[in-house]
């Protein structure tokens, strides 16, 4: 089977030939970047570089998937936040963010743009999933990012002023979160139309780490399945961190695979989530994935199928300072299952 | 044979306890400093200054600090270490405990009296400071002054800080890996400046390994820790003995 099969094999709940590997999240490193001689910067505002970069993913690391992009910028400098490029670092360019103050306050009234698609450089992103589909389309799947209704009211809003307004007046909330929602459908919409096989919503700002399960379970998990309900291809949810107080949710998001990271239980997302539900997963990026040997993140890898995980992956988005060495160590625990 | 009129307990779900809200203990027998202490544990920093001003009238402002905002504020932290309580409600008690003191200190003409400060800070290109929003609270429960230098600090800003106000524990939050290079940089300034302070890491992507691999470092396990690391340090403890005590 090749790469595109093996992942369409899993998503229809058939046998693959064996187990895939790739990231739900982005997997760049200044390794990668190296190889395909494609830097940042540009490879967060050209769609080329953005493509080559991605294809790393699979022609250097072997990753049974590519993925586009490497920050969670787009929709929200499209709604109006200001773009921080990344930093300087010893090590190489950083990951982009948004800069403060965010552009709004509570008692806004947020608008969402007609002409959204053409801002900020969505325009970029979409050329690079269109080169995607050109180069590797055919034998290998691709995947679009797109961030989820809340964490993009958190940029829109700023983390703290959100946080706080869970509580003080969620009501308020849902009309940044209906813009949130209509910025990430929209955008997966266009990113199908360019050639996306799979859309993943990362959905950080949503985690039990930031918020109560309460909160998401009464204000998210509506817009989430709103949006998920409008998407035509395979849908993989990421929240990042313990998520063991919402995941019974996230499975009725209509999502097809949710994204773990280890320290979520991957066996009870199993048990609240059903059968139906595919789970990705694989090692911690920091602690494990960056810091560690290629054996332990073997052992890492091994431990999580054992408890469940059908699509080895790493936990979140890769720090690009991470050695290939032990991302190929990914890949070669897949192959033996 | 007991006949059961009520079946509403039946169907409560104990699998989630995230939905509780009223397992706040007592934590003053004064029903002033109690009604204030509420406040703080439900944090609602609107309503807390009438309460606070009105108590002003017949109570010492250092009794309503330490007695009825401090303790209250203590009570939030045993729920958020307990998983009752979550970030956002950490955050907004924190606010209303701050409205407190500020009034009870316009009160008393002055600062109150802090043990020692402690400068932190979020690291540079990370502009998320939650995991800093509850070490300052925390630490600020506890009496330590905080010097809170915010979000996206980069190195020389720390050092810069750390110079000024001298004090006996620095903390860094990182949540990202590509950000936690700029702590050993911290540390490795701070020496060189003959400042030998406890330097204190933690954050989601910021390990053990990583924090002890630089002189200065002590890993940060949890917020909740800061008061304790603060307490040590306050007492002379050195950096490589809060280590030993702290990690591995």
């Amino acid at each position: 089977m090749n790469s595109k099969e093996r992942v369409m094999a899993v998503l229809n709940h058939q046998k693959p030939d064996r187990m895939p590997c790739f990231g739900a999240n982005s997997t760049v490193t200044y390794e990668q970047m190296e190889k395909v001689q494609a830097f940042w910067p540009e490879g967060h505002l050209k769609g080329e570089t953005m493509a080559k970069q991605a294809m790393a993913a699979h022609t250097v690391i072997g990753f049974d998937a590519v993925r586009v992009p490497f920050c969670q910028t787009f929709e929200s400098v499209a709604l109006g936040c200001t773009y921080k490029p990344g930093a300087n670092l010893e090590a190489g360019e950083g990951i982009p963010g948004i800069e403060h103050p965010p552009p709004h306050k509570l008692t806004d009234t947020p608008v969402f743009p007609d002409d959204f698609l053409s801002r900020g450089n969505i325009p970029e992103l979409l050329k690079a999933v269109r080169i995607l589909k050109k180069e590797v389309g055919g034998e290998v799947p691709i995947i679009a990012g797109i961030v989820g209704p809340f964490t993009i009211a958190g940029s829109l809003l700023g983390a703290v002023p959100i946080l706080k307004a869970t509580f003080k007046a969620p009501d308020k909330l849902r009309l940044f979160l209906d813009v949130g929602e209509k910025a990430g459908t929209a955008l997966a919409k266009a990113l199908i139309d360019a050639g996306a096989d799979i859309i993943c919503c990362e959905d950080m700002t949503a985690s039990p780490e930031l918020i109560a399960p309460k909160t998401y379970r009464d204000l998210e998990l509506e817009y989430q399945k709103k949006q998920f309900d409008a998407i035509s291809v395979p849908k993989i949810l990421h929240i990042c961190g313990n998520v063991d107080g919402i995941v019974e949710w996230m499975g009725e998001t209509g999502a097809d695979i949710l994204s773990l990271e280890p320290k979520a239980d991957a066996r009870l997302a199993r048990n609240k989530c059903g059968s139906n539900i595919i789970l990705l997963g694989g090692v911690d990026t920091a602690t494990t994935l960056f810091m560690k040997d290629a054996a332990t993140v073997q052992a890492g890898c091994e431990e999580s199928i054992a408890d469940g995980i059908q699509i080895l992956a790493p936990g979140c988005a890769v720090a690009p300072g991470t050695c290939t060495e032990n991302l190929l160590a990914m890949v070669e625990v897949a192959k033996s299952h | 044979m007991k006949v059961l009129q009520d079946f509403s307990n039946i169907f409560k779900r104990y699998d989630i306890d995230n939905e509780v809200t009223d397992g706040a203990r007592q934590v003053s027998k004064d029903a002033v400093l109690q009604e204030i202490a509420k406040y703080v544990v439900e944090g609602d920093d609107e309503g807390i200054g009438d309460v606070v001003k009105k108590a002003l009238e017949t109570k010492p402002p250092l009794d309503i600090i330490n007695d009825a905002l401090v303790a209250g504020m203590s009570e939030v932290s045993r729920l958020w270490e307990e998983g009752a309580y979550f970030l956002p409600q950490v955050i907004l008690s924190s606010d209303a405990m701050s409205v407190g003191i500020a009034l009870c200190e316009e009160a008393m003409g002055k600062s109150m009296d802090r043990k020692a400060p402690v400068v932190t800070h979020t690291a540079e290109g990370d502009i998320h400071d939650i995991g800093q929003v509850i070490v300052n609270a925390l630490l600020t429960a506890n009496g330590f002054e905080v010097i809170d230098l915010g979000a996206d600090v980069p190195v020389d800003k720390v050092v810069a800080a750390c110079k000024q106000h001298k004090p006996v524990m620095v903390t860094g939050t990182a949540l990202m890996t590509t950000t936690m290079t700029a702590f050993p940089k911290i540390a490795h300034q701070l020496k060189a400046a003959g400042l030998a302070i406890p330097f204190v890491c933690g954050g989601g992507a910021v390990c053990e390994e990583y924090v002890t691999g630089f002189e200065l470092g002590v890993w940060g396990k949890e917020a909740s820790q800061a008061p304790g690391m603060a307490e040590d340090a306050l007492v002379g403890e050195s950096w490589e003995s809060m280590r030993s005590k702290w990690n591995g």
